[in-house]
């Protein structure tokens, strides 16, 4: 079976005999007297770039970490600088703010990426999916300014007291009232799941296009309502683009650092129910970079943290961009 | 094989093309209310989009004047003069250096390695690109600043920016050598091209404008983000007068003035200031749809 | 024109259809019935409108953006472009097979079943219907050993086979065949005719093809369309023997020689 998210682009991109820089054969090539392999290699050398700028990433980090006399021992709950450097509960605010955003981005994205697919026009939807482009586009300092002024604030006063009043009874959902300032988890995922959106929408936009007219029609011509093909017939075919798009929209989640800082109120603790606060890796290593710079215990154990939030994104973006072949749309950050 | 087939459901077409089953009622009726439903989800990226330009807007225009934007006086805080020449001058550092590190390492991984090596390299920019900035602005904090001695300065910043916006140079410009058309090449190579010739004669004006749309991209992702900045400098109330010294950023200006006190001219100058950034970023997105158009109008042409 | 059907019940009765598009017309002014238990092959030079034809007889044609459908199609008495009738209701009556296979990555067993558990039928009756269906498209003793294998392992003229199967499990009167061997090889095309030849029994079959000699094959009656006129129809043997309308001979002739 041919790889379903294969993009028809790549077609035409099969090995094609690469000419060498300095224009000659191989056979010419190998004749070369040996001093010039250092010479006939610069071309290539530019194309490791990235590769270098990532491997000096991570050794600056890891040495700046001092892992060497530092040691592992930095899975803890307690962060207390000077005297305590457990990550453990900006680990879980990582998780605990990105999972639940990739959730309603995933269900939101399906459903948007559906109806620009199959049921609306393209008249209409050569208007509509510009927006959720532009959701893409707007930096995330101005989510934060708005996320911290005015979104908060509607959380604290609005939202998070209906959802206290009407959900306390279940686990994770009670216990401390919220408090009026909004700031936490709630209006944190909210901003989450707008800045993952785009990524997910985009992708699972792509899987589902990707799906021939063939079967589309193949499934409308049994007899299945636009909403039986989508579900029976275009999202298994388009699963592993949809999958990548839940792996690629965490890690953007995952990483998200300035409207975190600005609207989650910060703390080194677990969040005392739905409602309360809590910190992520990204926004504590931003919010406390300023007073660590003398301490250089403290900028060991944020350097650690950095090195957990590096793998853990770059884990799971090389498994979103394994899935499918190609990403096709080029032109939104983080993707 | 039975041939004497028998029809074991009704027969008449008002049954066979109006079954009233519940089931068939419920199939109907979902797929016709998902038809309703499905789009409203629109509104879900829509309202924001529209609530958050409204919100910016009318926090940033009452005060918003000819002299907020260029005044460069230190001693008047509550203008943007010094930190719009200021980013200006960072990113002009910054597409610099990003894209000398990545127009020749994307021009090398498209045309000269191997298919298997360069697919290497692609999962490096990748990858890169999906480093949180956070993570980028530690290493510039770290390499630069300390290691480096740079200090908290114009020339950290630009740099560590650049580091951040490379990738996506990188990228761009792969794709754009990458997605000429096959017979271009064959042709050129087999009318005795060099290698230099074809890229820098033959592909280079084909690449170009998906090579400028890079640069724009980049310029609009860059101009936008706050870690990597802030954390490798630090604030000044003029415009630095030599690379090492601590330089202001838009998203840096929002950054120290969010939580002023409402209605305060210093909360007003985050507003302005982040008006004037959303003005930029969504001016250079819609640029780069522009171009990316019209390129794949003319890439089209080409085929023909 | 119309009531060509022999003396037969007529299912589906095609009444003055008119297609157009934005700058032309594809269809123009068809009328044809069509009986139970009957082939007819609808011929023409490509461009001619057949497979508009046939796509609007199950209202596919309106996947088309920008068709523009004018006339009746009549199934059992009723005119399916009813305002009342839902596409849906249709295109489960009336399958349809298409020019490429289009199974679904899926097993060979869900391809099957995939409009028998869109209807909601218990799995014991869906297992009956399956093979059933399977029988008839010719393709069970190929495949019953692994109904859980991939659709997609099993070669060109099988995955036609299946598709075919899977119309016909959900059982429709009416099959419409889009040009159904256009993308076999010869063995296998040969072994989705011999399918149409037995299946003609049961139901009516619509066979669009640009082949005039697999109509010559398979077909009792032939339609011919040229640039969205119905220009003649008739009994296989006396439309290819004696043509009565010029176009008609001169593109079976050209085909032929």
């Amino acid at each position: 079976m041919p790889d379903p998210s294969a993009p028809v682009a790549s077609a035409d991109r099969e090995p094609l005999p690469r000419p060498s820089p300095s224009g000659r054969s191989p056979r010419a090539r190998r004749r070369r007297p040996y001093g010039s392999v250092v010479g006939r290699l610069v071309p290539y050398l530019p194309a490791a770039v990235p590769a270098a700028l990532l491997v000096a990433i991570v050794l600056e980090l890891v040495r700046s970490s001092q892992l060497t006399n530092f040691g592992w021992g930095f899975w803890g709950s307690r962060w207390d600088p000077p005297d305590a450097w457990g990550i453990a509960t900006f680990v879980a605010g990582s998780f605990l703010t990105a999972l639940p955003a990739l959730f309603f981005a995933m269900a939101i994205g399906l459903g948007i990426a559906i109806a620009s697919t199959s049921y609306l026009p393209a008249w209409i939807t050569r208007w509509l999916d510009p927006f959720v482009d532009l959701l893409a586009g707007i930096p995330s300092i101005v989510y934060g300014i708005w996320g911290y002024l005015l979104v908060a604030p509607y959380f604290g006063t609005v939202i998070n007291p209906f959802l206290y009043r009407h959900l306390s009874f279940l686990p994770g959902f009670g216990g401390l009232p919220p408090l009026s300032d909004g700031l936490g988890l709630p209006v944190g995922i909210f901003i989450l799941t707008l800045m993952a959106l785009p990524i997910t929408t985009l992708l699972i936009r792509d899987a589902l296009r990707s799906v021939p007219r063939d079967l589309w029609e193949a499934g409308l011509g049994l007899g299945a309502t636009r909403w039986e093909t989508v579900r029976r017939v275009a999202i298994p075919y388009g699963s592993r683009g949809i999958l990548s798009a839940a792996f690629l929209g965490f890690g953007r989640a995952f990483g998200e650092t300035v409207a975190m800082a600005m609207v989650l109120n910060v703390v080194a603790s677990y969040p005392a129910n739905a409602f309360g606060s809590t910190g992520t890796m990204a926004a504590e290593m931003f919010l406390s970079l300023d007073s660590a710079y003398n301490n250089s215990q403290w900028l060991a154990a944020l350097s650690e943290m950095a090195l957990v939030l590096l793998a853990i994104s770059l884990a799971v973006n090389l498994i979103g961009r394994r899935l499918i072949a190609q990403i096709v749309t080029y032109d939104v950050p983080g993707l | 094989m039975a041939s004497a087939f028998v029809f074991r459901r009704a027969e008449t077409a008002e049954e066979l093309l109006f079954d009233r089953s519940l089931r068939t009622r419920w199939r109907l009726g979902l797929d016709r209310a998902l038809g309703w439903l499905l789009p409203l989800l629109f509104l879900v990226a829509i309202v924001p989009i529209l609530d958050l330009v409204y919100y910016i807007a009318s926090h940033a225009l009452p005060t918003l004047t000819w002299t907020v934007l260029t005044s460069t006086n230190p001693y008047d805080p509550d203008a943007l003069g010094v930190p719009i020449l200021s980013t200006a001058a960072i990113m002009a550092l910054a597409i610099a250096v990003a894209v000398g590190l990545g127009l020749f390492g994307g021009v090398a991984t498209a045309e000269f390695l191997p298919e298997r090596s360069a697919g290497w390299v692609r999962t490096t920019a990748n990858m890169l690109v999906g480093t949180p900035s956070v993570v980028l602005g530690y290493f510039g904090y770290f390499l630069l600043v300390i290691t480096f001695g740079w200090g908290l300065s114009f020339l950290a910043g630009a740099v560590t920016l650049a580091f951040f916006m490379t990738p996506y140079i990188f990228r761009v410009v792969d794709l754009a050598y990458s997605s000429i058309p096959r017979p271009i090449r064959e042709a050129a190579y087999g009318s005795g091209a060099r290698p230099y010739q074809y890229v820098l004669r033959v592909a280079a004006p084909i690449a170009f404008p998906q090579i400028l749309n890079g640069v724009f991209l980049a310029l609009a992702i860059g101009v936008g983000e706050t870690a990597p900045i802030v954390l490798t400098t630090t604030q000044s109330v003029i415009f630095p007068p030599t690379v090492f010294s601590p330089v202001t950023f838009l998203t840096g200006t929002i950054w120290e003035n969010f939580s002023q006190p409402a209605g305060s001219p210093a909360l007003a100058l985050a507003f302005q200031a982040a008006l004037l950034l959303m003005i930029v970023v969504v001016g250079l997105n819609i640029l780069v749809r522009v171009i990316s158009a019209r390129y794949q109008k003319r890439l089209e042409g080409l085929y023909q | 024109m119309s009531g060509d059907a022999n003396g037969h019940d007529v299912v589906v009765s095609v009444q003055h259809l008119t297609v157009r598009a934005p700058q032309r017309t594809i269809l123009d002014d068809v009328s044809l019935d069509f009986a139970a238990s009957s082939l007819t092959a609808v011929v023409g030079p490509s461009g001619c409108g057949k497979t508009t034809f046939v796509r609007s007889l199950n209202r596919m044609v309106e996947l088309t953006p920008g068709l523009e459908v004018d006339g009746a199609v009549v199934y059992l008495g009723q005119d399916i472009y009813d305002p009342r009738v839902n596409p849906v209701m249709v295109r489960r009556r009336i399958g349809m097979v298409f020019q490429r296979p289009t199974v679904f990555p899926t097993s060979i067993f869900e391809n099957a079943a995939f409009g028998l558990r869109l209807i909601g039928e218990e799995i014991s009756e869906i297992e009956r219907e399956v093979e059933e269906a399977l029988l008839r498209a010719g393709l069970w003793e190929e495949v019953k050993d692994d109904l859980d294998r991939p659709a997609l392992s099993l070669s060109g003229g099988q995955q036609q086979r299946l598709c075919i199967a899977r119309a016909l499990a959900t059982q429709p009167r009416v099959l419409l065949l889009d040009e159904p061997t256009s993308a076999l090889d010869p063995a296998a095309t040969q072994r989705v005719e011999a399918t149409m030849q037995r299946l003609k029994e049961d139901y009516v079959l619509v066979l669009v093809t640009h082949n005039v000699a697999q109509a010559a094959r398979v077909s009792d009656r032939i339609a011919v369309l040229h640039a969205g006129h119905l220009i003649e129809v008739g009994p296989t043997a006396e439309v290819l023997e004696r043509p009565r309308n010029p176009l008609t001979a001169e593109f079976i002739t050209g085909r032929f020689s």
